[in-house]
């Protein structure tokens, strides 16, 4: 647990200090807001306003991409990843704390974002905050398990940069469908589908599972 | 003899291209050993194999007397490498704390702030890495090495960027490790300071390997002219 606790806190200080993926992924989603703003502001109809929930997660999905692409970048100056692999720790616990930290500052990228979203689409998300805020953390967490896991293997790769999105989303789908089928259902119905929310906890856990057993050879060279 | 570290048949691939041939190597507490040859030679290659940050292409290696998992392995050893291994945007003491932690070692701060007043550092204790000097980085990057206590210990260039001041405390304080039964894999080209330090050296060439010892590692003016013969022997074998 302490080495979860020290890479978390790396990441998040480093994070602070340079502020370099938080600025990005927060412009993006505030230009996705202000891209759709445009083309379907307020007033035109509801078939337009029925795109909201699947636009809010093209906006989070595509910024938690943009996030998790810098996860390993830092680790890069200066070989500090090789440091990192030497800790005699189990490396499970260090894929923890690199997916906590994303996880966190995707998490304050998404309420913003859902705050540009209600304001520019006249929406009221009082009644359903609770459960959006739920649905958006398991979305958040199934994004974040599985792409440290593939921003870990991409970061060695040539083009690194293209690389972690062909890799993840593909394998995304489920976490999406769940995500966007229980926002969707809260926003325009006020309800939250059991079925969505199982898919989505079922993926995160597999993910988990998956990501932590394997990070111990990923790690390596 | 219980040996820190033991490598059977060890060689490295990439591709076609053969970085290191089949090296067989031990090395004991209190033993000190110098990687030397031109460059592009394998000497760092040869260093990740041994931390366990490259897999060999074939071949063994075995850390430490007793059986562990990785982990434990692990624990044994401290790199110094090419790179410092320290994060940029945390300041001298943030590394050394965040790698106290990792290692899992009693009272972090306290430890810390030891190594940082043994190499010298507690002026820029909390200033980031990435504002430090390449010589004060350096100096950093062994405290962080060495913070652990390991056992067998693996130094890349590890005068690199020292002042004559630091380069000369570095020595003493690799003195006192061996003295203390750590194990040190030297790689250098400084043949004026490995020469006073390690009792055995291997020389590689294009990872190709030659042994040199005893009278050979007696000062620089013995190492220079044994080690300019070797480097022509691997060359002309190869």
């Amino acid at each position: 647990m302490s080495t979860l606790v020290a890479v978390l806190w790396k990441d998040l200080v480093s994070e602070w200090r340079s502020r370099d993926r938080l600025v990005a992924m927060g412009v993006f989603a505030l230009l996705v807001v202000i891209v759709l703003y445009l083309a379907a502001p307020p007033g035109s109809g509801p078939e337009a306003r029925a795109h909201v929930p699947g636009l809010l997660w093209v906006a989070w999905s595509f910024a938690g991409v943009l996030g998790l692409n810098r996860a390993f970048a830092i680790e890069l100056e200066n070989e500090a990843l090789s440091g990192l692999a030497l800790a005699p720790v189990d490396r499970g616990f260090v894929f923890l704390g690199k997916a906590l930290a994303s996880f966190v500052l995707l998490l304050a990228v998404q309420l913003a974002s859902a705050l540009a979203f209600a304001l520019a689409f006249d929406l009221d998300l009082r009644p359903v905050a609770g459960r959006l805020a739920l649905v958006a953390a398991l979305g958040a967490a199934g994004l974040c398990t599985l792409g440290t896991l593939f921003s870990a293997i991409a970061v060695r790769t040539q083009y690194r940069e293209v690389m972690l999105p062909l890799l993840l989303l593909p394998l995304l789908v489920p976490v999406l469908l769940g995500a966007v089928r229980a926002t969707n259902a809260l926003l325009l119905e006020g309800t939250l589908p059991w079925p969505a929310l199982q898919l989505l906890l079922v993926t995160d856990g597999v993910f988990a599972i998956v990501s932590f057993l394997t990070f111990e050879v990923v790690l390596d060279e | 003899m219980n040996a820190l570290l033991r490598a059977r048949g060890l060689t490295k691939r990439f591709g076609p291209v053969s970085a290191l041939a089949p090296l067989d190597l031990e090395l004991g507490p209190g033993q000190a050993l110098a990687v030397l040859g031109p460059n592009g030679a394998g000497k760092s290659t040869l260093l990740r194999l041994l931390a366990g940050l490259a897999r060999p292409s074939g071949g063994v290696i075995e850390i430490g007397a007793e059986a562990g998992n990785r982990a434990q392995r692990r624990r044994a050893i401290g790199l110094v490498g090419h790179a410092t291994f320290l994060y940029p945007t945390l300041t001298t003491r943030e590394n050394l704390l965040l790698t106290a932690r990792l290692y899992g070692l009693d009272a972090p701060a306290e430890r810390a702030a030891r190594m940082l007043a043994d190499e010298e550092l507690l002026a820029v204790a909390d200033r980031r890495v990435g504002a430090l000097s390449r010589g004060l980085a350096q100096r950093a990057a062994i405290a962080r090495a060495l913070l652990h206590d390991p056992k067998l210990v693996l130094l890349d260039e590890p005068w690199t960027g020292l002042d004559a001041r630091a380069a000369e405390r570095l020595s003493r304080r690799l003195e006192a490790l061996r003295s203390a039964g750590r194990a040190l894999v030297i790689v250098s080209h400084d043949l004026a300071r490995v020469a006073g330090l390690a009792a055995r050296a291997l020389v590689l060439v294009r990872g190709r390997a030659d042994w040199l010892g005893g009278e050979a590692l007696r000062d620089e003016a013995a190492l220079g002219p044994a080690y300019t013969a070797s480097v022509a022997r691997l060359e002309g074998a190869a």
